[in-house]
């Protein structure tokens, strides 16, 4: 990573009167990756997002978005940045390609460019045909999809995406997940912001978790080395929480599921536990990771707060 | 999809990116983007073609009401009557169109806000000042369909005689102005206020206050202007009684009398939007045809005009109480109003009234936000 590149946030706060919706979070967000922002209702993830866009001036702290501050220098990180918010309008009486055309105009680019740049968009998210309709005979998911396309009109280096998967049905959740990581791979900083945490654990490569508008933890998906738990289901449940209490690693049992929970370490650990059991002889149906990395995190953290 | 996997290196940012645009850069391609947006729109809601139909009748009635009255009125006489047709049809359409202007901005900003388009203009390269500029020249181009549509009656009433022909084109020219700045205040309100409903209603009180409420603040100054002074009075000799047949002998004499310096409020009038329509035609040389003619617009500009002239020194009090009313030996002048025009004063404050809800607005729409108005949020 380039000390100029992706998003970085240090101490950030930001009050609406009495509320602090923001109250201290840090970030970094680099290029080519994807970060998830992960938090509960109300902690502060659309205020912050606000802020990297370049829309709300930060109380303290400093931002940089692909090297521009987005409040000294605003219209240099706005270039950069693509925003899609959680709740939008779309105009109504528009068509989705006039929608893209008018967002390219306001982009700065040509006409002739910006009509190529809408039919591309379109096609990319799978709303050629309905490219001449009135916005407003389109599916919440189909605005989400065109508000997703509004955001890339720019090629933008930084995209900020608040619940881009909401209202999304399954193969566009597949194809918005397929999207992202390829905008990833062509090098773009990702910070998408969402509740489906398992969805953010195909999608995210990093995960920064907020909570009362502080930055609670951060964590790396695809990091290894962390332990978490696994599903471990055997034919006949007795013989197996038997031979777990002689010879396994701790457990502990699910309420209304015939399965025991075990913390492991890496595949690795995961591999060496099944062929011990196998080899002692007690059936095992099944052993799988129980819930998502960041499922896990979230709800430990939740655990914490109460 | 054409992505260009863009190098983030070290270097500050790349020869292509743009030059840094502040909050008031203004360009063209800017401007143009945001007023088609906002037209497009506006078309396309079948409410606003409706309003513009029901305007041509409207308008098309009270013309034809107004012309078929007075040619009841008048007879089959050749005098013109067009000056008082025109007249009310002027009064009408201004009236009508400061009813209708301040619905066409006053929603501009905080209706976008509220719908969730306001942000996903101002995170683009558009400044504010486009932003606002945009929206300004799209609920003007709007009023001025409306004033369009009313151009066939004023020119039918303009048929009718009796009024120069210029007159028209500095009616139409003041009407689109005021026009202008009453959508310009409604925006400015617009980007103030959360509710729409109460950016309309201020928008309201403030073309209400300078319609009405400056005038009847001119009316009730009176008292306070009106000073008890000595004028020099051209009047009958003392002890002069009417009884007698022979004219009474003129002299110079002096009188304690109150005197309505008027000359000292006329700016009160000023911005009123039917007086800066009325005060921009061309002054009528012959102010004796002005009541016959009926032309109200040319009655209320000689009305501010004489008040503009105030004091108008010595008075005559005898020669008009001969019996033929003239008195070619009275060495007091009839009284001459003011050639000195008053509309620029007038239109000068309502276009900064304009100015200043442009101004307020491009504030309100600069980013990063800082304050927001109450009961909003960004997005």
């Amino acid at each position: 990573m380039t000390p100029d590149g992706g998003i970085r946030a240090q101490g950030v706060r930001r009050s609406f009167g009495p509320v602090h919706a923001v109250a201290d979070v840090d970030l970094v967000a680099a290029p080519g990756r994807v970060t998830a922002l992960i938090g509960p209702n109300g902690s502060g993830k659309t205020t912050l997002l606000l802020m990297l866009a370049g829309l709300l001036t930060p109380d303290a702290g400093v931002i940089s978005i692909a090297g521009a501050d987005p409040v000294t220098q605003n219209y240099a990180a706005r270039s950069r940045t693509g925003w899609m918010p959680d709740v939008f309008g779309t105009w109504d009486s528009l068509t989705a390609r006039e929608v893209l055309t008018t967002v390219a105009a306001a982009y700065r680019l040509d006409a002739a460019a910006g009509r190529a740049r809408a039919s591309e968009l379109l096609a990319l998210v799978h709303l050629s045909e309905l490219a001449d309709q009135p916005a407003h005979v389109l599916s919440r998911g189909q605005k989400q999809r065109l508000g997703l396309a509004r955001a890339l009109v720019h090629d933008p280096d930084v995209l900020l995406l608040d619940e881009p998967a909401s209202g999304l049905d399954p193969r566009s959740r597949v194809d918005l997940r397929v999207l992202v990581r390829r905008l990833a791979a062509e090098g773009k900083t990702v910070l998408v912001s969402s509740h489906v945490l398992t969805e953010l654990d195909e999608m995210a490569d990093d995960a920064v978790f907020i909570s009362g508008g502080r930055t609670v933890a951060t964590q790396s998906v695809a990091d290894a080395d962390r332990p978490r738990e696994w599903r471990l289901t055997g034919l006949d449940p007795e013989a197996l929480t038997a031979w777990l209490d002689q010879n396994g690693p701790a457990y502990r049992k699910e309420p209304d599921a015939p399965g025991v929970l075990v913390e492991l370490t890496g595949d690795a650990a995961a591999a060496a536990l099944l062929r011990s059991v196998v080899e002692a002889g007690v059936d095992v149906s099944s052993l799988a990771p129980s819930g998502g990395v960041l499922e896990q995190t979230y709800l430990a953290l939740e655990e914490e707060r109460r | 999809m054409s992505v260009d996997v863009e190098v983030v290196g070290a270097t500050p940012p790349p020869a292509g990116a743009p030059a840094e645009r502040g909050t008031w850069s203004l360009s063209w391609h800017g401007l143009r983007t945001v007023t088609v947006l906002e037209l497009r729109q506006r078309v396309r809601s079948t409410r606003w073609k409706a309003a513009l139909l029901v305007w041509f009748l409207v308008v098309g009635l009270i013309t034809l009401l107004t012309t078929g009255a007075f040619s009841a009125l008048m007879g089959s006489g050749d005098e013109p009557f067009g000056g008082m047709v025109y007249s009310i049809v002027v009064g009408f359409v201004l009236f009508l169109g400061l009813l209708v202007a301040p619905t066409l901005s006053s929603g501009a900003i905080n209706g976008d806000r509220n719908a969730g388009t306001l942000a996903t203009l101002q995170v683009t390269l558009l400044s504010p000042a486009e932003i606002v500029l945009g929206k300004l020249a799209a609920a003007w181009v709007a009023a001025l369909a409306f004033l369009v549509a009313s151009i066939p009656f004023l020119v039918w009433a303009l048929a009718g005689g009796g009024v120069h022909w210029l007159a028209l084109i500095t009616t139409v020219l003041m009407l689109a102005l005021v026009l202008g700045v009453v959508c310009a205040i409604g925006l400015g309100f617009s980007a103030l206020v959360g509710k729409t409903s109460g950016s309309a209603v201020l928008t309201y009180l403030t073309v209400g206050g300078i319609t009405a409420v400056l005038p009847i603040m001119f009316g009730l100054l009176g008292p306070v202007t009106t000073t008890t002074e000595g004028v020099r009075v051209w009047d009958v000799e003392p002890g002069y009684t009417w009884e007698e047949t022979t004219p009474p002998e003129c002299e110079w004499q002096t009188h304690e009398i109150d005197v309505w310096h008027s000359e000292r409020t006329w700016w009160l009038l000023a911005p009123n939007p039917f007086v800066v329509v009325a005060d921009a035609q061309p002054l009528a040389d012959d102010t004796d045809s002005l009541g016959e003619d009926g032309n109200l617009l040319a009655a209320l500009q000689y009305g501010v005009r004489y008040a503009r002239t105030g004091d108008s020194g010595p008075q005559d009090w005898c020669s008009t109480m001969t019996m033929d009313g003239t008195s070619p030996d009275s060495p007091v002048e009839p009284v001459q109003v003011t050639d000195q025009l008053v509309w620029p004063w007038g239109l000068g404050f309502d276009l900064l009234l304009g100015a200043a809800g442009v101004v307020i607005a491009v504030n309100r729409l600069r980013v990063p936000t800082g304050e927001l108005p109450r009961g909003t949020r960004v997005a």
